[in-house]
């Protein structure tokens, strides 16, 4: 269990390491000169340079790559061109709205997932069984700007009842803030969902086909008992490890949602960054939201293992 | 068969889809970009000129969604195929020849780690908007999942003993290639390839959709959709036919992708 | 005569291909019955449809099922449910993953014991702890306390029949129970099977390939043979004057330490048909090494009252 953990330990440490080394060297092929961007166009050459060494953009790459990593250790990512603020702070304000709709969504996916899964698995091939399905590979294939959209016109204008764009941070009324992440973690959940229900109806099917459940069978427990003591138990391992991969996904993939809905979340400020070529802040803002990624899969990981007490040690003895 | 649903509902959805970019190429009702200002806004209707209306430039929508496909096509079965080679490539380079194993596959690794619309984004940035940039970053976001595939279907089809038979009476390298490891790793190359362009259309509309990806005055869904935002609330319908667009392509494909799954895959394992 | 298990003209089917036919079976209370067969001769699924554990895909039919005495073909699937939980114990032959890999024993060992008899957690885990002992762990605690994965095979067996003991059951189904234990284990459990048989009173019907193991253990049998019964009787009885043919040859190839030193082990060519088990004529005709003509026709059913020995063949 142990040598599990440090093992995995090592190699998320590793692709940390190639995470950022592509961040940084990729992100510096970008054609530009920063501190012409911060000046302006009409900036004499000389001060452009000035600013330019001052910004030790002209050691060497390697150097500004080692020294970029270490500042990393103490949280100081820059300060980004287009705010002017520092980029760890951008972040700090950006991440409740981010983390908000995504934990939101895996809350309503992990819902649904599970109850329609299960259903699906007992009643292989009914009519609900096939109506899931479809609705799960529906829901994989609808873009979410297009739902969203949907949405925001349905539940925004004609129905009034929902905000059509804005974040209400929870210190600020609670209701509001519900209703802010709403319809954007709907629309997350839509993306996620499908592919979790799959999972989760394959596991209890596999589940249900083995030996133990004979043995439930003859002892005739009730119908609760030997579904979830003894079929769900044994179906967990991979939606979980799902789970967790959905989650660390949609930490990184909120752009979209957020672009439409106007919340100022991580992948807002992704994209402003794109567009304004902000080095600077985008360097931050993917490694941040990477090693998010990395750091969440790890987690996930471990505690499955952990969960399956298979894995755990052997003991033997006399008995 | 009742049994392979999945695939030939794709393969009807992927035809329509097919079906359309050809028709493009030979016949569109109007010249997609041409602007025809007094005709804005026109809802559709059956025995309209312009059955799916016009936009807010009087364009043809129905135009547009056509020569849209060729864009939107172009950049998912291309990156795509790009992707899958490159992956292929780098695969089989790992399996063969392990020094080059190890690094390999970390920065496999590390490219993994990116979530996908972050690392097509981040991408963007460096390579220009368009459809160029599109395509590069779309295919550098399917090479890992390519190449771990290829490394690890070559892994496990050489500990395989029929291949170990084979060496053992002389057979070529070549030949041992060609006539083993290909067909057994064909099955899923081909799932994995048709799913991916799922996902890559995917990320190409949205892309679009962020500004991103393909430019005006060029159509794409993702693009259409975008500039109906404005328009939206009043109206409604000019979102309709993208989105309608797009999710027929994705579900095609992706239901494809399933379906071969089945058939390939799971053949006598029927979670299905 | 107090019976366990009645079992009439039971008829098995997957679909349109039958795959048992024509079985009937009685087990008397307290008593030990073998039955014997190859792999695929129907045996396991016989016995499941005695319990109602026959697999989704499987219909049947029989004129008579009475199990533990009460009938199973007129009882709801309620009835049957509570029924078979409270009196029949069930040892399978795989012990990988019959019980849950994921559960501790404690946790799954007590749960039919606390739902039927209406007990607490505390006191079903008394009771499995004398069980556990009873069945030759010394520190049942421990046991208690274990994943099923931590156990070797034979203890996993034990386990299993103590499981099978937690509601004082009338009969217990023991499928092939010692096929996957070593052999010194294997006697253990045996043993167990007796002991239990001789102090609890109970009925065992044991399933088996090893007609050794059958003769030594069993009070009666019953040889089955591509899903029909073809000769069942008193072990002692059958075993002294075996009348079908596939019997005889069965008991000629129990291996014997008597067997000379470079003699081959006998062994019955050719293998059980899966298809056409419904053929009006004998099932074994094809590997007979006595059959006639008239076997592809008929097949006479000869009923010994005297010694309750019963058998299809036309030979006499």
């Amino acid at each position: 269990m142990l040598s599990y953990i440090l093992d995995r330990l090592k190699s998320s440490i590793v692709v940390l390491f190639v995470v950022s080394v592509i961040t940084f060297f990729v992100l510096m092929i970008i054609p530009g000169n920063p501190a012409q961007l911060i000046l302006g166009t009409d900036a004499t050459p000389e001060a452009i340079q000035e600013l330019h060494a001052a910004m030790g953009l002209d050691r060497p790459l390697y150097q500004q790559y080692l020294s970029w990593l270490l500042d990393l250790f103490t949280l100081d990512m820059g300060s980004s061109y287009v705010y002017g603020e520092s980029v760890t702070a951008l972040i700090a304000r950006s991440i409740p709205v981010t983390f908000s709709i995504s934990i939101f969504a895996m809350v309503m996916s992990v819902f649904i997932a599970f109850l329609f899964g299960i259903i699906s698995a007992i009643k292989k091939n009914s009519i609900a069984d096939y109506f899931s399905r479809s609705i799960m590979q529906l829901g994989a294939a609808i873009p979410s700007f297009w739902i969203g959209m949907v949405f925001i016109v349905y539940f925004g204008i004609k129905l009034r009842i929902l905000p059509v764009s804005g974040f209400v941070p929870i210190e600020q009324s609670f209701a509001g803030f519900i209703k802010s992440i709403l319809l954007p973690s709907v629309v997350l959940a839509i993306g996620e969902v499908g592919t979790l229900l799959r999972i989760i109806r394959s596991s209890m099917l596999d589940s249900l086909k083995q030996d133990y459940m004979d043995m439930a069978r003859v002892k005739g427990l009730s119908t609760g008992k030997t579904y979830i003591k003894y079929a769900l138990r044994g179906a967990l391992t991979a939606p979980l490890t799902i789970i967790g991969m959905q989650f660390a996904k949609l930490a990184g993939g909120t752009v979209v949602v957020e672009t439409i809905f106007a919340l100022p979340g991580l992948g807002r400020m992704v994209l402003t960054a794109v567009e304004h070529r902000d080095i600077v802040l985008l360097q931050g803002l993917v490694m941040f939201i990477t090693s998010t990624v990395i750091i969440i899969t790890l987690i996930v990981d471990i505690s499955v293992m952990y969960l399956n007490p298979r894995i755990k040690s052997f003991q033997q003895g006399e008995l | 068969m009742r049994k392979n649903i999945s695939l030939i509902l794709g393969i009807i959805l992927v035809l329509i889809i097919i079906a359309v970019w050809v028709l493009s190429f030979v016949y569109m009702p109007y010249p997609p970009n041409e602007m025809n200002i007094p005709d804005k806004f026109l809802k559709p209707s059956i025995d309209s000129e312009h059955i799916l209306g016009t936009d807010n430039f009087g364009r043809d929508i129905l135009s547009r969604i056509m020569y849209g496909s060729r864009n939107v096509l172009l950049v998912g079965i291309g990156s795509v195929t790009l992707g899958t080679l490159l992956g292929i490539f780098l695969g089989a380079v790992a399996a063969m020849k392990r020094f080059a194993n190890t690094i390999i596959m970390r920065i496999m690794d590390g490219l993994m780690a990116f979530p996908g619309i972050l690392l097509a984004m981040m991408l963007v940035a460096v390579l220009e908007r368009g459809i160029q940039g599109s395509i590069i970053a779309i295919s550098i976001f399917m090479v890992p999942v390519f190449s771990r595939l290829v490394y690890s279907m070559i892994l496990d089809t050489e500990a395989l003993l029929y291949i170990k038979a084979a060496k053992s009476y002389g057979s070529s390298r070549k030949q041992i290639f060609l006539r083993h490891y290909i067909p057994a790793m064909l099955p899923r190359l081909i799932t994995q390839f048709t799913s991916a362009i799922g996902s890559a259309v995917m990320i190409e509309t949205s892309l679009s959709f962020l500004g991103l990806g393909i430019q005006p005055p060029y159509a794409s869904w993702g693009l259409m959709l975008s500039e109906s935002r404005q328009f939206f609330l009043s109206y409604p319908y000019l979102a309709v036919a993208p989105g309608i667009a797009i999710i027929i392509t994705v579900l095609g494909f992706n239901l494809i992708g399933d379906g071969l799954n089945d058939i390939l895959i799971n053949r006598g394992n029927s979670n299905e | 005569m107090n019976e366990t298990v009645v079992l009439k003209d039971l008829q098995i089917n997957a679909g349109d291909n039958i795959l048992v036919n024509k079985t009937s079976i009685v087990i008397e209370e307290g008593e030990i019955f073998g039955l014997v067969g190859e792999s695929g001769s129907g045996k396991t699924l016989t016995a499941k449809a005695i319990i109602n554990l026959l697999p989704k895909g499987l219909s049947y039919s029989a004129d008579e099922i009475i199990t533990a005495g009460k009938n199973m073909l007129t009882s709801s699937a309620e009835e049957k449910k509570e029924h078979i939980g409270k009196n029949i114990g069930y040892i399978p032959q795989n012990t990988v993953f019959y019980l849950h890999p994921m559960i501790k024993i404690k946790n799954q060992i007590g749960d039919g014991y606390v739902y039927h008899m209406h007990k607490t957690k505390k006191e079903a885990l008394e009771k499995a702890e004398s069980l556990l002992y009873k069945v030759g762990f010394k520190y049942p605690k421990i046991v208690l306390n274990y994943y099923p994965w931590q156990l070797s095979g034979g203890m996993r067996q034990r386990c299993n029949i103590a499981m099978a003991l937690m509601n004082d059951p009338k009969l217990i189904i023991a499928d092939e129970p010692t096929t996957a234990l070593d052999s010194t284990v294997q006697r253990q459990v045996m043993d167990l099977f007796r002991t239990i048989n001789e102090e609890m009173k109970l009925s065992i019907l044991l399933i088996s390939h090893n007609l050794g193991l059958v003769k030594h253990y069993s009070h009666s049998l019953a040889v089955m043979y591509a899903g029909q019964i073809v000769e069942s009787g008193y072990t002692n009885t059958v075993f002294s004057n075996p009348k079908h043919p596939y019997t005889k040859l069965l008991i000629e190839i129990i291996p014997s330490f008597k067997i000379k030193k470079d003699e081959r082990l006998a062994e019955i060519p050719g293998i059980a048909a899966e298809n056409g088990r419904d053929i009006k004529g004998c099932v074994f005709f094809k590997r007979c090494p006595k059959a006639m003509d008239i076997c592809k026709e008929m097949v006479a059913e000869h009923i010994d009252d005297k010694h309750d020995h019963y058998y299809r063949c036309n030979l006499e």
